[in-house]
């Protein structure tokens, strides 16, 4: 079992670090038991009669007796920028008056500019925001997918938009679009104040690419140097280059997203119509889209003839049959079903990155 | 030494997960055991993108190998009984008036298992 208490954790410390010493009123207990004051010259006016209960408080009543928590000094700074700023946030973005002064504003309009490149935060030229996909544009992206029929590849090879994200873009739009139905509450103040601050690329034409769709990951064994002896004869292709360098290493035609691409390319260089050309892409991207759904459909279809659903009142018991018998030699084969014997978990193995630095598809 | 089928809880506070083991009755609930045939997930979980949210729990199991260490006399805990009655290879301990269960993808398991009762226990 895993410690609970971390002791000779250093955060406790920097948190106490950090708090500054509690002001006076702090430390003073809460409204609620603080003794009542007195209205002045109640008696004077005898018209007057306020009921107690009502006149008495003036200030809002607080439940809670233990004591405001300290502040940090960063809070207390922050708050002390926003003070002396007021004047100079309260001003909308984009007016005129910020416009002549640079950095006035904490919350910019987006510059938009030919870099495809922003600056939320003027006071920070460190941060620089790529642009996001625009409303719009998502609409459109989902129209074309899931209304027109389009094939993933071709919507991602149409407006520059990385095949994932598109698929990203869908599944979030089906999401909203579900919510909107069940009438759940939307964050829509926090998207606007998202689409203020950050640049926004609604697809149109003359935007250009939206991102590089067909970009390669380098694999580590791509990158040694290598020399492999072979006959001038001999037609040597970038299949080959791949397998000097790995039985594994795929080349690069099949390692690309978008392989037609290369196809599409192809017949236009050849002087092929580019409208049959386009349609032959789409066609074949819809193919292999289409494959693809076959593979997914046939090895989920595998692992429904191995499993037996048992529906009792409360849960679906899904019984999967495997075999006991492939564990490996020693009994300990890392794909072998169960806990492994012998063996420490993860948690506690040394040396062993805990947190996922991607997210699989 | 009775040979008994059982649970052996791994996971961790609060996050149960068991082997399903073939193990000798006085050995400790965690030491390596004759045989895993299996594992249980006791935590029940919604499917993804299944609006209806019901629930289901995940069982892996060799069937093969758990009807024969019946067949030669192992005995099966409570709770391991009634997850083997659950694809028919042993009659439900504890049955519940009007709520059988009933597999649903595969029944050739169970009409095995009626004709083949299990053995007498060694």
């Amino acid at each position: 079992m895993p410690p609970r208490l971390p002791c000779s954790s250093p955060q406790p410390q920097l948190l106490l670090n950090s708090l500054e010493q509690a002001s006076a009123s702090a430390v003073a207990p809460s409204v609620a038991l603080t003794p009542l004051r007195r209205r002045p010259s109640a008696s004077s006016s005898p018209s007057a009669s306020p009921s107690p209960a009502s006149a008495s408080w003036t200030t809002p009543r607080c439940f809670s007796t233990t004591p405001a928590r300290p502040e940090t000094k960063l809070r207390r700074e922050f708050k002390e920028w926003l003070k002396k700023n007021e004047p100079v946030i309260r001003r909308p973005a984009g007016e005129v008056g910020s416009q002549a002064k640079p950095g006035g504003t904490y919350v910019t309009k987006f510059h938009y500019g030919s870099d495809g490149k922003s600056n939320p935060f003027p006071n920070n030229p460190y941060f620089v925001s790529q642009p996001v996909l625009s409303e719009r544009a998502r609409n459109w992206i989902w129209y074309q997918v899931m209304v027109r029929g389009q094939p993933l590849k071709a919507v991602s090879a149409q407006h520059g938009v990385d095949v994932r994200r598109v698929a990203a873009v869908v599944r979030m739009m089906e999401i909203e679009k579900r919510w909107e139905k069940e009438n759940k509450p939307m964050a829509t103040p926090y998207a606007r104040a998202l689409k203020q601050m950050l640049p926004m690329a609604d697809l149109a034409p003359n935007e250009g690419p939206f991102e590089p769709i067909n970009d390669i990951h380098v694999h580590s064994y791509t990158m040694q140097q290598l020399f492999v002896p072979t006959s001038e004869s001999r037609q040597f292709t970038r299949a080959d280059a791949a397998k000097a360098f790995g039985e594994h290493i795929l080349p690069p035609d099949e390692r690309m997203r978008i392989p037609e691409l290369v196809d599409y390319e192809r017949d236009i260089a050849k002087g092929v119509d580019p409208d049959a050309a386009r349609d032959k892409f789409v066609k074949a991207t819809a193919e292999s889209e289409k494959a693809l759904a076959a593979k997914l459909r046939a090895a989920e279809q595998k692992a429904e003839e191995r499993r037996i659903r048992v529906q009792t009142d409360r849960f679906e018991f899904r019984i999967e049959k495997i075999n006991s018998e492939e564990v490996g030699p020693k009994g300990r084969a890392r794909n072998a079903v169960g806990w492994r014997y012998g063996v420490p978990h993860m948690d506690r193995r040394r040396g062993e990155h805990k947190i996922p630095t991607s997210v699989g598809m | 030494m009775v040979v008994k089928i059982r649970l052996a809880r791994f996971g961790r506070t609060n996050k149960p997960f068991y082997n399903i083991v073939v193990a000798h009755a006085r050995t400790a609930r965690n030491s390596r055991p004759l045989e895993v045939l299996g594992t249980y997930d006791p935590i029940p979980k919604p499917d993804p993108y299944d609006p209806s949210g019901r629930l289901h729990k995940d069982i892996k199991l060799d069937i093969t190998r758990a009807k024969y260490w019946i067949g030669v006399g192992a005995q099966p805990t409570d709770t391991v009984w009634r997850l083997l009655s659950y694809v028919g290879i042993l009659p439900p301990k504890y049955p519940r008036a009007g709520s059988t269960p009933a597999a649903t993808a595969s029944t050739a398991s169970q009409q095995q298992q009626q004709q083949q009762p299990p053995s007498s226990q060694a």
